[in-house]
Parts: C-alpha cells; sequence; structure tokens
C-alpha cells in the first residue's frame, strides 16, 4: 500500500519537475542532463521502496509506475490539451535567418546547439537554415535552405 | 477484420504556410509565466527546507521545560517519517531518590514517534496509564537521557513525559510524510 502511494507520489513529482525544467532530458543527453536523470531517480527510488528491499516491493514499485506511464500516455493521446501540459509543444527557434530570441532565453537553448543539430542536417554555417524547431522531447530540428 | 484507417489531413498548424509545426505560442507563453511562479514556488521551500520547516534544521528545532523545573527537554518538533533523532531530557538531582529516577512517558513516544532504545538502558520498565514508567540508575545528577526516534505515523503526535510527583510536560511534534 504504502509503496504504491510513494510510487504515485514519486512519478507525478518527478513528471512535474522535469516538465519544469525548460530543458527536457532525454533527447540532448548533455553532462547536465545525466545529472538530472541519475540524481533525481536515485533520489526518488529510495522514498518509493524506503526500508523495504523485498523482491515484492520493488515488483509493485515498477508496475506502479508502469500503469501510471501508461494513463498519462493514454490520456496524451486522447486529449490535445493534456499532452501540451505534460509533453509540451514545439516552438520555433529560427524563422528563415531571424532567431526568435525571446524563445532562445526562455527555453535556455543557445545558438551552438542549434549549429550542433544544423550540422547533424549536413548544414555548414547559419545561413543554410531555414527553421530550427525545438521538438517536443527536446530535439532540434531543422529545414534546411532550398537550393 | 480490415484495418481502420482515414485520409491524412493537414491537422497540425503550418508556420509562414510552410512547415506543419504545431506551435502555439500563447500556450507557451502562458507555460513560462506558470514555470516562473513554479521556480519560485521551489526556491521558497528549498529556503524553508534550508531554515528546517521540514524538519532537520534550525526552525525544528525546540526546547521545553516543566514551571518546577523537573524536566528539560530538547527535541525537534517537526520530524520526517521514518527518519532517526534524538530526543533528549536533562533529568536534575531534584526528582533523583536512592540513586534512581523514574520517568513515565506517554504509549505514543513508542507507537508513533517509533522510539528505538532509550540510553542509558533502564532497570526497569513497567507499562501502565497509557504508557510507560521507566526507572533509571543516577550515580551523579544531573544525567541527560536519550530517546532515538523513528516516527511511524503521520502528522500530529501528542506525547508526554512526567516524572512522578512532578508536573506533567506535553509536547506537540508534527511528523512530515
Amino acid at each position: 500500500m504504502t509503496t504504491v502511494i510513494h510510487a504515485v507520489i514519486g512519478y507525478f513529482w518527478l513528471l512535474f519537475t522535469v516538465r519544469f525544467l525548460t530543458r527536457r532530458p532525454g533527447a540532448q543527453m548533455t553532462p547536465f542532463e545525466f545529472v538530472l536523470v541519475f540524481l533525481m531517480g536515485g533520489v526518488i527510488i529510495l522514498s518509493i521502496v524506503g526500508n523495504d528491499r523485498s523482491e515484492t516491493n520493488s515488483v509493485i514499485a515498477v508496475m506502479t509506475v508502469g500503469l501510471l506511464h501508461r494513463l498519462v500516455s493514454a490520456l496524451a493521446v486522447r486529449y490535445r490539451g493534456f499532452a501540451a501540459i505534460v509533453e509540451g509543444i514545439p516552438v520555433v527557434l529560427l524563422d528563415r535567418g531571424e532567431w526568435r530570441t525571446d524563445v532562445m532565453r526562455k527555453m535556455k537553448i543557445q545558438e551552438t546547439d542549434v549549429m550542433a543539430a544544423g550540422r547533424v542536417k549536413g548544414a555548414k554555417s547559419f545561413d543554410e537554415i531555414r527553421y530550427a524547431i525545438l521538438e517536443r522531447l527536446g530535439s532540434i530540428s531543422i529545414i534546411k535552405q532550398k537550393e | 477484420m480490415p484495418l481502420q484507417t482515414k485520409p491524412v489531413e493537414d491537422t497540425v498548424p503550418k508556420i509562414n504556410n510552410e512547415v506543419a509545426v504545431g506551435e502555439d505560442l500563447d500556450f507557451q507563453r502562458a507555460w513560462w509565466r506558470v514555470e516562473r511562479g513554479i521556480w519560485i514556488f521551489f526556491l521558497v521551500l528549498i529556503i524553508a527546507d534550508l531554515l528546517g520547516a521540514f524538519g532537520r534544521g534550525w526552525l525544528a528545532k525546540a526546547h521545553a521545560t516543566t514551571q518546577d523545573k523537573s524536566l528539560d527537554v530538547s527535541y525537534e518538533r517537526i520530524q520526517r517519517y521514518s527518519t532517526p533523532s534524538i530526543l533528549r531530557i536533562k533529568i536534575p538531582g531534584s526528582i533523583v531518590h536512592d540513586s534512581k529516577a523514574q520517568l513515565w512517558v506517554s504509549e505514543d513516544l513508542v507507537k508513533s514517534l517509533g522510539n528505538q532504545r532509550v540510553v542509558p538502558h533502564p532497570d526497569r520498565s513497567v507499562l501502565g496509564r497509557n504508557g510507560i514508567l521507566y526507572t533509571f540508575p543516577v550515580s551523579t545528577p544531573p544525567m541527560t537521557l536519550q530517546f532515538a526516534l523513528q516516527p511511524t505515523s503521520i502528522g500530529t503526535n501528542h506525547i508526554s513525559f512526567q516524572s512522578p510527583g512532578f508536573e506533567r510536560l506535553d509536547l506537540k511534534i508534527w511528523v512530515m510524510p
């Protein structure tokens, strides 16, 4: 019983905190995001399992978190507004040669991050990038200028 | 059973009528405002925690004495669930008789606050009056008793201490989840 309650609180608290980190960990695994993922996971698991290190407890905790994830995913697919809250929405960082500086600042994205994504798509400089879009999951999509 | 299909429609809003991004700047601006509020809230919580508002800090520490000075208790008024803490009781010479001191503690000290052990070890412990009456050997008063607590009950807990024939001390301890 306690494990289930702690797992529910832990899941939603972690989701809530990570969602408010602005730059979502996962797609952009810089050392900063590694620290967040491992440290937060390690801290939250302690309160979920508590002093009970039994197999039963860990199985229940894993099943609870798995079910919650499935529930949140199902709600996100069903309701677009809920998806926007838990997963975020894409935002344009670079629009036809113009940086959207307020968006960049608020999303804590640097021009070098955009150029890094551009190089993956074969762009040699910003001139070759028509659009840069910060996706819901934290990756940056690049659409190059037409030849 | 046939596979369900539907025709592709342009449901994702385009930017500059060129790229289907699905951007919603009104939502995003509202989100940034909420985000700012949440981080201020987090900052307030962290400062409150550093001060001990959620236990294990300056604000959590407390001290209580009976008017007749028979008991002097140092404790944490805010504790955390299943987290060890020490409650200290100073026993003055006035309550020591025949090199022994008696102390009655209410049962919540064990039931809710999870008393793990008492130092020094009592000579006797007798159950009664909804609590436990301990008898401790005292060689040179004053002496300090230590109760090692590990709370098992979240919320407000009331505990009482009394040396027989002296004033009773009632304490309220809040246990954080």
